[in-house]
């Protein structure tokens, strides 16, 4: 289990900073990932974890929903502010709740309790191989009729906004941070469905054909949102494009 | 009050009065005929003494003609004075029904039709003003909106009154009409108007002013006052009525805000020592292997589970939850399902033929309905649960059935299975939450497919299907 889940990039076993207002979980949890190599941290609410940030940042924050004081989506919100560490959300609400919504939009991911250990597991690792790759606070434009603002979750296609779902949004943004060049359908599938056993390429072919139909204007002839048969997909901008696409401006 | 150059008065009518002229049309259209009569008799006369009689025939019959034709000369002549200030009038009165009121008529001397005329202009001119009056009050009462403000609307009713009527002051008071004193009317003085704002046989205040003491006040002017004030009374109603509302709805989205708050905290006192007792009891097993453990760790996931059913309604009813569009392979979720529930004792077959098609669903959501459907066939089964995965390539949707060997349905309970808080007549009361299936038909409509029971099978047991949107498998 001490394989290094994490992938590569961390010369040292990951630091986890764990926030929760329930002794047991905290150490429950704390020796389950300790257990798996990870270094923990714990924080039995809001202030005190953000004075335990003080005397150093861990590589990642797991924070429970639901606490006194200061709730999760305030303490998320106030380190976002200073640092873009990633969060991992724990709460009793599923997702899909209003509130849990919000919290997505600043928090890397979120996962329900009570959680199964295996699948927590995933998540963490997911969360921290990404690490590599910022998301972009600001607007990624692609062209006149693509905009991406992904840390939203929000893509504005010939001016109207569509919303997209978080897997959508990581296999955007695993694409964006390769503009132009193919990424393989593996690396996508790793991206969007670390936690998913079962999933195979066709998530992967399935989710983008969706994806086209939200975000190209014709997803029969797409402009942004390539496919690279037998091999993966790739992000197109009108910057990256090759100049024979536009319409005869190349010498 | 026209303010603009009076037009042009239509000028009619002779110096004779009517009186005369009808007279002496009268008298001609009686007289020549007698007149012409009297020629042809005296020809006739002169005709037979003098000449042959057929000379005599045909001088009669030629003063016949010529008397009649100069009566008829006369009588159109004179009929043409008779009836043209009549005509005038009544083209006058057309006009006003057109809604031309600036032009009077003038007819001259003093005579029937001349005072006719006058009472027209008298009464083209009223109705002029009151027109204007009426549209500045339509005016005011149209850009009246309940969320002016009932202050607002109030001063606003005040000042429009003033000036539709010219008014020398007008207020608004929205207090009982009775502590509002009438004043009596003192010749020479500024005279006294008032009007009650009614609204839904409620007085909510009145209107009073002053005019100045030369403006004619009449029955009229009266009831257009009271339209107005009965406008203006609606308008102030709906204002205070949006006030209320808008206050109600504010009231209802906090207490709607608190109950989710509630709903969450609840969740999160239940789920929080469920997630321990689950932890610990998966850490012992990993250390040593015991059955007991096992039961410790699936009991606490199905008192988890039944919380999250419990909150997924509410949060379905209000519409809080929105289930997310994500790609599921239902086989292998179907069965990883089945192994979450741990049953023992029971035999499961899985027969995928969806030929790699994927669901479109949220699948946390998704796990929800299997484990009720499944729970559910565990319970009712008769030990033995069929779950079968097609393609309906046509509508793009894939079926998954789950079926048992149980009793079935009764026929009384097919009608209301889907209900809340209903469980079949066989079973026992203290069996689940009657929450399951109404959840799970509504989970799948929300996620744009549904759940159905199949139609009974003679010699086997019940089945129910959910259907989803689905997805070919295809690279693209």
């Amino acid at each position: 289990m001490l394989s290094g889940g994490w992938g590569s990039g961390f010369d040292a076993p990951p630091r986890i900073l764990i926030v929760d207002d329930d002794p047991n979980l905290l150490v429950l949890l704390a020796d389950q990932l300790r257990e798996d190599g990870y270094e923990t941290m714990t924080a039995r609410d809001g202030d005190e974890a953000l004075s335990r940030l003080r005397s150093g940042w861990p590589d990642l924050l797991i924070i429970d929903m639901m606490m006194p004081r200061m709730d999760g989506l305030t303490l998320a919100r106030e380190i976002k502010g200073h640092a873009d560490l990633p969060i991992i959300v724990l709460s009793a609400v599923d997702a899909g709740d209003s509130k849990a919504d919000l919290l997505e939009e600043v928090a890397e991911d979120y996962v329900t309790k009570p959680y199964h250990y295996p699948e927590l597991r995933a998540r963490i690792n997911r969360v921290l191989r990404r690490l590599g790759d910022k998301v972009p606070r600001q607007s990624l434009v692609l062209g006149p009729s693509l905009v991406l603002d992904l840390h939203r979750r929000e893509a504005t296609v010939d001016g109207r906004v569509v919303q997209l779902t978080p897997t959508e949004s990581r296999l955007l943004y695993a694409l964006a941070a390769n503009m132009g060049q193919t990424v393989t359908t593996e690396t996508l599938l790793a991206r969007g469905w670390a936690d998913t056993e079962d999933a195979d390429p066709s998530y992967v072919w399935v989710t983008m054909r969706r994806l086209r139909q939200k975000v190209e204007v014709d997803p029969n002839r797409p402009a942004h949102l390539m496919t690279v048969r037998g091999v993966g997909y790739r992000l197109l901008s009108e910057a990256s494009r090759p100049p024979a696409d536009e319409g005869g401006s190349a010498a | 009050m026209s303010g603009a150059e009076p037009p042009e008065p239509q000028r009619l009518g002779m110096p004779w009065s009517f009186r005369s002229r009808l007279t002496v049309a009268l008298v001609a259209a009686a007289v020549l005929p007698l007149a012409g009569f009297g020629i042809l008799v005296l020809v006739t006369d002169i005709a037979t003494s003098s000449g042959t009689t057929d000379t005599v025939g045909r001088l009669l019959l030629f003063a016949i003609a010529v008397a009649a034709l100069f009566g008829i000369l006369v009588a159109y002549v004179l009929a043409a004075d008779v009836t043209a200030p009549l005509r005038a009038i009544a083209a006058a009165v057309n006009r006003v029904g057109a809604g031309d009121l600036s032009t009077p008529i003038h007819v001259s001397g003093e005579d029937e039709l001349a005072r006719l005329a006058e009472s027209h202009n008298r009464l083209a001119a009223d109705l002029e003003r009151r027109n204007r009056e009426l549209g500045r009050i339509l005016a005011a009462i149209e850009s009246a909106s309940p969320r002016d403000g009932v202050e607002y609307l109030a001063g606003r009713a005040a000042t429009d009154a003033k000036a539709a009527f010219g008014m020398i002051d007008a207020q608004v008071h929205l207090t009982d009409p009775e502590s509002v004193p009438e004043e009596e009317r003192v010749p020479g003085d500024p005279r006294p108007v008032r009007a009650l704002l009614r609204a839904g046989g409620e007085e909510l205040g009145v209107i009073a002013g002053h005019l100045p003491a030369t403006r004619a006040w009449e029955r009229a002017d009266q009831d257009l006052l009271e339209l107005f004030a009965s406008e203006i009374a609606v308008a102030i109603r709906n204002a205070q009525l949006f006030t209320r509302v808008e206050a109600q709805n504010a009231q209802l989205l906090e207490l709607d805000a608190a109950k989710d708050d509630f709903l969450r905290g609840v969740s999160h006192n239940l789920q929080t020592p469920l997630t321990s007792i689950r932890a610990y009891a998966e850490q012992l097993i990993d250390a040593r292997p015991d059955r007991r453990l096992g039961i410790i760790a699936e009991q606490a996931d199905r008192l988890s589970r039944m919380v999250r059913q419990l909150l997924t309604v509410t949060r379905l009813e209000s519409g809080a939850l929105k289930p997310r569009s994500e790609v599921v392979a239902l086989a292998p979720r179907v069965r990883r399902a089945w192994e979450a529930l741990a049953t023992e004792g029971v035999a499961f077959e899985l027969d995928d033929g969806s030929a790699g098609w994927l669901a479109v669903a949220d699948a946390d959501q998704l796990d929800q309905v299997l484990w009720a459907l499944l729970d559910n066939a565990v319970k009712y089964g008769g030990g033995r649960i069929d779950v079968a995965v097609e393609v309906d390539r046509p509508a793009s949707r894939l079926r998954l059935t789950v079926g048992d060997a149980g009793e079935g349905v009764s026929e009384a309970d097919r009608g209301r299975l889907f209900q809340r808080f209903v469980r079949g007549e066989r079973r026992r009361p203290d069996e689940g939450s009657g929450l399951g299936l109404y959840v799970s038909r509504e989970l799948c409509r929300a996620m744009g497919g549904d759940l159905v029971l199949e139609p009974a099978r003679p010699g086997r047991g019940a089945a129910f299907s959910i259907v989803l949107p689905g997805e070919p498998a295809e690279e693209s």
